[in-house]
């Protein structure tokens, strides 16, 4: 005997979909509105009405770099390490200012009113991007190196004065508040209750800071603020794409290594949290 | 000679009672604890321990009745004046987890000095007085180990070395021994038993071990889940037999 075909009456009761509109997540949703966008800004943005055959010409220019002219190597080595010099500055300066800055933004310390106070000027402070910080600086004080570690303070002081703040908050006040239960004063209870728990993470993110500092600050050298961004502004100028391709690749070289060792280092704070011990095990 | 002592309660408590969200806890609760004597809080979990131990050292507002204070050499009687002088070992112990246990003992002194002395650490000697409490009580193997990478029974004996390092004047322990071995246990409620045999300090201490009671604590106080009023207080070990301990 063949075997029948399933009658239609076992199929038991039918799934009913839902609806089109109820799928409409906010998910759903902003990732239609995404995408009208993108068609809509693809029907504004035009370029050159001329044709153009852009590989040739990227092709072109990307063969002035090479080969990269390596006379310029020694006034690079100085620039970068004055651009160094500006970050490792700047990171100092924002450090102990957002500390301070930290301390009246956290929730867990400081009064209500400054810390609403301290977190709008932080939030201003971000939204100024390091560029235009740098434009505001060499307008202040000349076109010179000072003005970067000025420009890169202020923009750090953003960023860090917010993470520090985050970092004081993350701490469970319970431990100070019992070694004020000891008779430690508000100091010793800061110093040995939150201190010891915030200081892994904030030291995580100066490192952090600090190796972002340094890839800014061999940008703001482009409105003269010093560094190495001075010189590639020059090179531009010139067209001497070779000279140019060699700072360029200095920049990649110090930022690759920065960036592999600021990631280590900080991977490994996060995991032993620095403990003493942590060599012995 | 233990009579001469007793001149004068060290902790004295009248009338007071505590509610907590419209149910008391207990009530009329008068209590008198003299120099060297050490009391037991005792009573099933969530009857008000905890809750009680934090209103005698002022840590909770009591809703009625009072507590007072006359310990030597100070002249405040209030909690909150005093409490540089109180010696607390928590519940939760309430360690600072990413520092080693020799701070951690250190900061039992924190109340003896000005911040600013403190800021740089603490002097060589009372490093050295603080590993001997460790290395009593059985953690002073890696004194440089972090807090947080001890077991719970290691961190409590390093909450009991902190407390004993304060030298306070009067001890408030919230189940000191509660995750220690048997061996340990004795050893840390035995030290607490010395502080007021030797230094005539008085010891409150919520305890769960009926034979820990029995060895240790002269008088206990048994709170009752049902009544807030119908506490007892009955005395473990008479009088006259303190002075044989």
């Amino acid at each position: 005997m063949s075997p029948s075909p399933t009658p239609q009456h076992e199929k038991g009761p039918a799934l009913t979909e839902l609806p089109w509109y109820r799928r409409l997540n906010l998910l759903n949703t902003t990732l239609v509105i995404f995408f009208l966008a993108v068609i809509f800004s693809g029907s504004q943005i035009e370029g050159n009405e001329r044709e153009l055959d852009v590989l040739k010409n990227l092709g072109r220019f990307l063969s002035d770099f090479f080969p990269p002219d390596l006379s310029v190597l020694k006034s690079t080595g100085s620039a970068l390490i004055e651009t160094v010099e500006i970050a490792i500055l700047a990171t100092f300066f924002a450090i102990i200012i957002s500390l301070i800055i930290a301390l009246g933004a956290a929730q867990t310390i400081g009064p209500r009113w400054l810390v609403f106070s301290m977190r709008m000027l932080l939030n201003i402070i971000r939204t100024i991007p390091s560029l235009i910080w740098a434009v505001i600086a060499v307008a202040a004080m000349g076109a010179n190196a000072l003005a970067g570690v000025a420009a890169l303070t202020l923009y750090s002081t953003g960023y860090l004065g917010k993470f520090f703040s985050e970092a004081f908050e993350s701490v469970d006040m319970k431990v100070a508040r019992s070694l004020r239960g000891i008779g430690a004063d508000p100091l010793q209870a800061f110093q040995y209750g939150i201190w010891p728990h915030a200081k892994p993470l904030i030291w995580s993110h100066c490192i952090w800071m600090l190796e972002y500092n340094i890839r800014s600050a061999s940008i703001i050298g482009y409105v003269g603020a010093g560094g190495l961004g001075l010189q590639l502004h020059a090179y531009q100028e010139f067209h001497q794409w070779d000279r140019f391709a060699t700072v360029l690749f200095c920049i990649l070289i110090v930022v690759t290594v920065l960036d592999f060792l600021s990631e280590h280092i900080r991977r490994r704070i996060a995991r032993r949290d620095g403990s003493n011990d942590a060599l012995s095990d | 000679m233990m009579q001469d002592k007793k001149q004068e309660p060290v902790l004295s408590a009248r009338g007071i009672g505590l509610q907590r969200g419209g149910r008391w806890l207990f009530r009329d609760l008068d209590l008198d604890l003299y120099a060297g004597e050490f009391l037991a809080i005792v009573g099933p979990s969530g009857v008000g321990k905890t809750t009680l131990l934090s209103c005698l050292r002022g840590m909770l507002e009591p809703s009625e009745g009072s507590v007072s204070f006359k310990l030597s050499g100070t002249s405040a009687h209030k909690p909150e004046d005093l409490r540089r002088h109180f010696g607390i070992v928590f519940q939760e112990l309430q360690l600072i987890p990413n520092a080693d246990l020799l701070t951690n003992v250190l900061c039992g002194r924190l109340g003896r000095f000005h911040s600013l002395s403190t800021l740089l650490g603490f002097p060589k000697k009372l490093r050295q007085e603080a590993y001997r409490l460790l290395y009593e009580l059985g953690v002073g193997e890696n004194p440089h180990k972090w807090a947080k990478h001890m077991s719970g029974g290691e961190k409590q004996r390093v909450a009991a070395a902190r407390v004993l390092f304060q030298k306070p004047k009067i001890y408030f322990a919230d189940e000191p021994a509660s995750s220690l071995d048997a061996y340990y246990a004795g050893r840390v409620l035995g030290l607490l038993r010395q502080e007021a045999d030797e230094k005539a300090k008085p010891v409150l201490c919520v305890l769960h071990n009926a034979e820990h009671i029995q060895r240790f604590a002269d008088i206990a106080l048994s709170l009752n889940q049902n009544d807030p009023k119908a506490h007892k207080m009955r005395r473990v070990r008479p009088v006259n037999e303190e002075a044989q301990v």
